[in-house]
């Protein structure tokens, strides 16, 4: 489904990804695992064209397209989904607004009929109810004020609202309580369908044990040094990164 | 046509109280303070022909229409009057503010007798033209007063409209003033000078709203009695070769008053904007509470904005606080929204109205917000 060949990026001066090569099939879950500064978010970051990374050789295949050479929106209606790990504040954005302006640039792209503002409120309150958040959300700013967790939810309820193809999860397991670990792990396997593929970047397995990944690699100085099973996570655990370092 | 804007157009009145403040403070230029980044220079160098306001007999309609400095129409429930002498403020900071009242004799004085909000319609028309005209409002204690003031002109290439305002907010009366300065054609220039005086227990509520093309600048000198209360709100969208801005000096001379001041300027190509703003609190002006905020988005490289918030403060019991800010699109903002499929336009137009509407929402929500948000929609635009 997403096919990531050879891929070097920096961030400044500083190359975070030396080429790194990833296949990511249709349908499945990919963790990746890694420890700090490996590469996970700059991987994450590349593949939906944050300004942030350069990315100076190597290709990004989706859909027999290199994405590279789209814009962040393009990817976006291609069906390409970042929750982001520390999701921005937007004051004065209305939440509903911003999510009803994002549902129809994609209906748009699909040659749909625009919703409109009655009908798109119908839709987000049944999620927003799902995901348990605050009904108020629909009014508040988007992501303005949130606390960590209602920030998670709120990248959730994009995701569910938005259906797309290609989901890439940058730690979205960081600052969640119990309640709010289990609520956002519910909205990821709700949207699991067989066809749905799904990228899950972490540093903890507790995310995993709710979400069971069908892959999990390790990322490490730039690279994918090693891919295995969910049993990778438990090995991963008992020794640290160092015996992966080892194996590579 | 006429000489030049200098003093020898006033020079036949040296027994007004005004000649003599002017004469100490000279015609701004360049290196006056308050038009530094102006150009008042080139403006009061042109050569003008100067309009005097003639006296009409008005049609009752549902606004205040002055056409060329006459006033054409009044609304039911103000009444106008010529005053001549007028005793304006001869302590006021400004030059001009001096010589528009030295050179319209006969002020067009509104009072309203009960509360009231009305339209307040500028009509210029007259190409190379000086237009000096004043307007007085008298709001009476415990009344309100709304007044919604909007522009028009058309054909006046290489005018200068040089109007201003002379309010007084009596004890437990309320002045509601929102201008919306959109329709002013790229060729005319406005100084508009301004003098609120707010009484004890008094309230102002000032927001302009400017999205004008041309040269603009408005000079305010508000007063605050014992517990005055003043909430100014300047939103300045400008584009092109624009320069537009605000200058407000606010006093705290009795105690207990409140001032707040947000600024927002949005700039685009090469446009100046100017907020100037100082909030000078008094020895006696005990218990204060004033704060002043300017935020400035450049959304081109070229974009230039001047923002000189300032406190003087004499007394140590008040609360104030001052900033400002001078930035870009917030990046971070811009790439989350386009990472959901809305375009980088779209996206922009969604942060700059977000930026905006801080301000519009604080009109409330209604017709005037809704026209405010379309004439901003429409200068965002054009380019």
């Amino acid at each position: 489904m997403m096919e990531i060949k050879n891929i070097h990026a920096k961030i400044g001066e500083n190359e975070i990804l030396k080429g790194l090569n990833l296949t990511l099939e249709k349908g499945k879950v990919h963790a990746i695992m890694g420890p700090n500064g490996a590469g996970k978010s700059t991987l994450s970051k590349a593949v939906v064209g944050h300004y942030d990374v350069e990315v100076t050789g190597g290709e990004i295949l989706y859909k027999g397209k290199n994405i590279l050479e789209m814009a962040p929106e393009e990817r976006a209606l291609e069906g390409i989904f970042l929750s982001f790990q520390n999701p921005v504040e937007v004051p004065g954005v209305n939440n509903a607004y911003f999510l009803r302006t994002a549902f129809n640039a994609k209906e748009r792209r699909e040659g749909k009929p625009e919703t409109n503002a009655a009908q798109f409120l119908k839709l987000m309150r049944m999620h927003i109810e799902r995901l348990g958040m605050k009904p108020d959300m629909i009014s508040r700013n988007l992501n303005e004020g949130f606390s960590g967790g209602e920030k998670k939810r709120n990248e959730i309820l994009q995701m569910e609202v938005l259906q797309p193809d290609v989901i890439l999860l940058d730690e979205i397991d960081s600052g969640l309580d119990i309640d709010a670990l289990k609520a956002v792990s519910e909205g990821i396997n709700r949207m699991k369908n067989g066809e749905r593929t799904f990228l899950v970047i972490t540093h903890y397995s507790r995310i995993l044990d709710y979400i069971d990944p069908d892959y999990v690699h390790v990322l490490q100085e730039g690279r994918i040094v090693k891919t295995g099973g969910p049993e990778l996570v438990k090995l991963l655990e008992a020794e640290g990164y160092q015996a992966i370092a080892g194996d590579a | 046509m006429m000489a030049p804007v200098t003093l020898d157009l006033v020079r036949t009145q040296p027994q007004h109280p005004l000649y003599a403040r002017l004469a100490s403070l000279g015609i701004p230029g360049n290196k006056t303070e308050q038009y530094r980044h102006f150009a008042i220079k080139p403006l009061l160098a042109r050569d003008y022909a100067l309009r005097t306001v003639t006296e009409h007999t008005p049609e009752t309609g549902s606004r205040l229409v002055i056409e060329n400095g006459s006033v054409t129409e009044i609304p039911a429930g103000v009444s106008v009057t010529y005053v001549s002498p007028f005793e304006a403020d001869a302590a006021h900071y400004d030059a001009l503010y001096c010589l528009s009242h030295l050179l319209s004799p006969a002020v067009i004085c509104l009072e309203a007798a009960s509360d009231v909000f009305f339209g307040l319609h500028h009509v210029f028309n007259e190409a190379q033209a000086l237009l000096p005209y004043r307007i007085c409002l008298s709001v009476l204690p415990e009344k309100r007063v709304e007044v919604f003031e909007t522009f028009e002109t058309k054909g006046s290439g290489e005018s200068l409209l040089l109007y201003g305002i002379d309010a007084d907010v009596q004890p437990h009366a309320t002045l509601r003033w929102v201008r919306n300065e959109s329709g002013t054609a790229s060729e005319t220039a406005l100084v508009g000078t301004h003098r609120f005086d707010v009484k004890a227990n008094g309230a102002l509520e000032l927001k302009t709203f400017d999205f004008g093309t041309a040269r603009a600048l408005h000079l305010y000198k508000i007063d605050l009695g014992e517990y005055g209360w003043c909430d100014a709100g300047h939103l300045l969208m400008a584009g092109g070769e624009a320069r537009r801005g605000n200058v407000v000096r606010i006093n705290h001379d009795k105690p207990y008053a409140k001032s707040v001041q947000d600024a927002r300027t949005i700039l685009k190509q090469t446009a100046t904007g100017i907020f100037d703003g100082l909030i000078r609190v008094g020895e006696k002006a005990r218990y204060a509470s004033a704060r002043q905020n300017s935020k400035a988005v450049l959304l081109d490289r070229n974009a230039y904005m001047y923002a000189k918030p300032q406190l003087e403060i004499y007394t140590d019991e008040l609360e104030a606080s001052h900033g400002a800010t001078i930035g870009q699109l917030d990046e971070d903002a811009l790439f989350y929204l386009r990472s959901r499929g809305i375009p980088e336009a779209e996206a922009r137009k969604m942060l700059v109205l977000a930026f905006a509407d801080a301000l519009i929402e604080s009109i409330g929500e209604g017709v005037l917000a809704e026209r405010i948000r379309a004439d901003f929609e429409a200068a965002y635009f054009t380019d």
